[in-house]
């Protein structure tokens, strides 16, 4: 039984954990890491292996160890997850992801106020707990500028402090200068995209993305190897935290990683304060941290996990959860696919950074007018690869078009001729939050180390969800035909599982009876306990993927706890 | 991770340990550039008497000798040969799956099992035969009845559970890197039309409309190569 020190303790050190260690590391403060996989380097991810990383997902937890379980209502029976989509190690996602690097609209931190402005409050679901952010993009704006130039992001402007910009996206928020690095080249699918979406009166443009497009601060430009989203970078184009700010952390000379670290509990006294950390080492020793401020950076399950396993007889509910919205709120987006085949051409999608490879935002967030619809906000329709990896197991996973079995000798021929002249769409699809969309403790599965499995209540087969996606897949199927493609299908879409981003779980907001922290992240009950990350978005925002909104919150709790808390400790606001 | 580590390490220990000369042909590009224009034309029940590999029926680190034969017959089924386009035997499937069994998919061995024993018992039934002795086109009915749940006798695994799963596993064996003990002579790449793993795509390779013929297919194999020359 070892026990430390710390001015901070992190648990988690991915897309936000890895900024909050740097930062604050920078400021002077003693840092102390903790995260339950390895840290991995560069060298790790040289195999270009496709059944390893893709299929067999190396670099993401193990479902058997690690369960997450599932089921559609309160009613039902939960199930282990078969996959789970987060990071597993020292980076966290940012090891694997696309890389995709969004800023939210101005009105996607008003959502409810500008959808009632707009539509009246009528157009809101009546079972929905939408809600606005507590920060404005204005607020967020020099912290996502932060994040792109320290990240590394390459992409065009559309909105330069207000002037449009051809060829950038013209609908995102303005934004007070350029990215720091060209857009990525286009492929073939994106040129074809993009002249269609054009041609539909839609505003494409080569989206944004964490992957350096020239050498950028010591690291060299995207090899266009195509083995992307799933992979970590064989070269570290790709900004990954493991690339990124963990130098930078390890640079201060006051950030120790313990890796092979399992949490179990955050500790706190009774005067209301934590007090520290309680995790067991690789060798199941138990271990104590004991920190003057405890921030949980993980992913939503174990943010929201966490905090109801810490539960004493002053938090006798959960830790933070004086408002009961610990674990309320989950959200995913659904992800609407359409596929388009080509007799004409090639076009050799596995080039190239596989997800999202060129975008249009025209049918994202309020981007487009609702009035007549029977749904409010988007998706971000974009045009990339099946799955959104390139490879010829990524293609086996998708479905042949209607009427084709999905093997046999038609469905041979399908892959020989397909898998180089196929593209595929994506809507990634916002999902509204629900108050009984929720993540619990599992009374009946437990993971490796004994503790209960976070437990997924969700399905977002409502009537609203369910008519916006149809829209969406409608859309792109307009966009497939105008590209020319022979044969243009849909992809199934998940039966009630909960999709891609799984945000919500600890949501921030303005208000201590509604939510679980302030803008900062800061616990409205424990002053000294932050929880960042996407288990803080209220609402998903947008169609967008989440990360850099992620680590622009980073930063901005990061500035607040050197500017102001260290200096005078206690609620931020 | 550990454990995604240890299986994996203990799939390349089982691969080459059990698999001596058999598993090294999948590693040896010489083996390969040589080949056996007499072994290629055998088929899988030939290649199970001799113990070879060449004809797909594995070298048995997991299956015995009638779910080998089976197990090739259907993937067979699943992805049929056909003149330029080698089928599963062909690109070594039941070898890879034979491989991951024993390997990295240790824990799927009961649901193989089960699997085989009640398609056997659905072919008897309803053919009187077992899987690999059908005709291709009575096999076809039996995969379909699998695919769509129709299938008699089939408790757990469920009938498309069964087919899903193996489908799943053709596929990796069709499309997965060589090591793994499928994808012979990257039948599987070629056939798709993958160059696999190539250092660099240029401007002009990303926008063309033709296919990619520019470079080699390049395996896990090649890229080891090549780093042990820097």
């Amino acid at each position: 039984m070892a026990t430390e020190k710390a001015d901070v303790v992190i648990v988690g050190v991915g897309a936000a954990g890895g900024i909050l260690a740097a930062e604050l590391g920078k400021a002077g403060m003693k840092v102390i890491g903790l995260e339950r996989g390895p840290r991995l380097q560069t060298v790790d991810f040289e195999p270009q292996d496709e059944l390893r990383f893709f299929e067999r997902m190396d670099l993401r937890p193990d479902p058997k160890r690690q369960p997450v379980t599932w089921r559609p209502n309160a009613k039902a029976r939960a199930h282990p997850l078969g996959q789970l989509n987060y990071g597993n190690q020292a980076g966290g996602g940012t090891v694997h992801y696309g890389a995709l690097s969004w800023r939210m609209h101005e009105d996607d931190f008003r959502v409810r106020s500008h959808t009632i402005e707009r539509y009246g409050a009528a157009a809101i679901p009546q079972d929905s707990s939408l809600a606005d952010w507590p920060v404005s993009y204005a607020d967020l704006e020099p912290f996502y500028d932060q994040a792109e130039y320290e990240i590394g992001v390459s992409g065009k402007a559309g909105n330069l402090q207000g002037r449009k910009i051809a060829g950038g996206n013209v609908l995102e928020a303005p934004r007070r200068r350029d990215y720091p690095m060209p857009a990525l080249m286009v492929d073939q699918s994106g040129m074809l995209f993009a002249a269609a979406s054009q041609k539909l009166g839609h505003h494409p443009f080569s989206s944004p993305h964490a992957i350096a497009s020239i050498p950028y601060k010591g690291r060299p430009g995207c090899t266009y190897c195509g083995f992307c989203q799933s992979f970590g970078c064989h070269v570290a184009a790709k900004g990954s935290i493991l690339v990124t700010k963990l130098p930078e952390a390890d640079a201060t000379g006051n950030f120790k990683l313990i890796t092979g670290a399992m949490c179990s509990r955050v500790l706190s006294d009774n005067s209301g304060k934590a007090t520290g950390v309680a995790y067991w080492g690789p060798d199941g020793s138990d271990n104590t941290i004991e920190a003057d401020i405890v921030i949980l950076s993980t992913f939503i399950y174990d943010n929201t996990r966490l905090l109801l396993l810490s539960k004493t007889e002053k938090f006798p509910t959960g830790l933070a959860n004086s408002s009961g919205e610990v674990g309320k709120g989950l959200m995913a987006h659904i992800m609407g696919n359409v596929f388009a085949g080509f007799d004409d051409r090639h076009i050799n999608s596995y080039m190239a950074p596989s997800a999202q490879k060129h975008s249009i935002d025209d049918f994202n967030a309020d981007n487009f007018d609702h009035k007549d619809l029977k749904f409010i906000r988007g998706a971000q329709i974009s045009m990339g690869t099946a799955n959104l990896q390139g490879g010829p197991i990524g293609f086996s996973t998708i479905n042949p078009p209607p009427g084709m079995k999905n093997w046999g000798a038609e469905y041979r021929d399908f892959v020989a001729t397909y898998f180089t002249r196929h593209g595929a769409m994506v809507a990634q699809t916002e999902n509204l939050p629900y108050p009984d969309q929720t993540i619990d403790l599992d009374p009946n599965v437990r993971d490796a180390w004994g503790l209960p499995a976070p437990r997924l209540t969700y399905d977002w087969r409502r009537p609203a969800e369910q008519a916006r996606i149809e829209f969406m897949l409608a859309k792109m199927e307009e966009i497939g035909h105008a590209m020319g493609a022979t044969k243009v299908w849909r992809g199934f879409l998940s039966p009630g599982i909960p999709g891609a981003h799984h945000e919500g779980g600890t949501r921030m907001g303005s208000d201590p009876k509604t939510s679980v922290v302030n803008r900062y992240g800061q616990s409205w009950d424990v002053p000294n306990l932050f929880v960042i990350g996407s288990s803080t978005f209220p609402t998903m925002g947008a169609g967008f993927n989440p990360t850099l909104t992620i680590q622009a919150l980073a930063f901005m709790s990061a500035d607040a706890i050197v500017s102001r808390y260290r200096k005078s400790p206690g609620p931020l606001i | 991770m550990t454990k995604h580590d240890e299986a994996r390490r203990t799939f390349l220990k089982g691969a080459a340990a059990s698999a001596g000369a058999v598993a090294g042909a999948a590693f040896l590009p010489e083996a390969r550039a040589q080949g056996n224009p007499e072994q290629k034309m055998h088929g899988p029940i030939a290649h199970a008497e001799q113990g070879s590999i060449s004809g797909g029926a594995g070298q048995h680190a997991f299956f015995n000798d009638n779910d080998a034969m089976t197990i090739a017959a259907l993937t067979e089924r699943i992805m049929p040969d056909a003149p330029g386009k080698p089928g599963a035997r062909a690109a070594g499937v039941p070898n890879y799956i034979d491989l991951a069994l024993a390997g990295a998919y240790k824990d799927q061995q009961d649901f193989y099992r089960r699997g085989l024993a009640q398609l056997d018992a659905h072919c008897h039934a309803t053919y009187k035969r077992s899987f690999a002795a059908l005709t291709a086109a009575q096999q076809d009915e039996v995969v379909a009845a699998l695919a769509t749940g129709k299938a008699d006798g089939f408790a757990w695994p469920t009938a498309q559970a069964f087919f899903s799963t193996v489908r799943t596993h053709t596929m990796e064996g069709m499309f997965a890197d060589p090591v793994y003990g499928g994808n012979r002579d990257f039948a599987g790449w070629q056939l798709a039309g993958f160059p696999g793993a190539q250092m660099q795509y240029t401007e002009a390779d990303l926008k063309s409309s033709k296919a990619f013929t520019r470079l080699p297919i390049t395996g896990l194999e090649a890229q080891a190569k090549s780093q042990r020359r820097i």
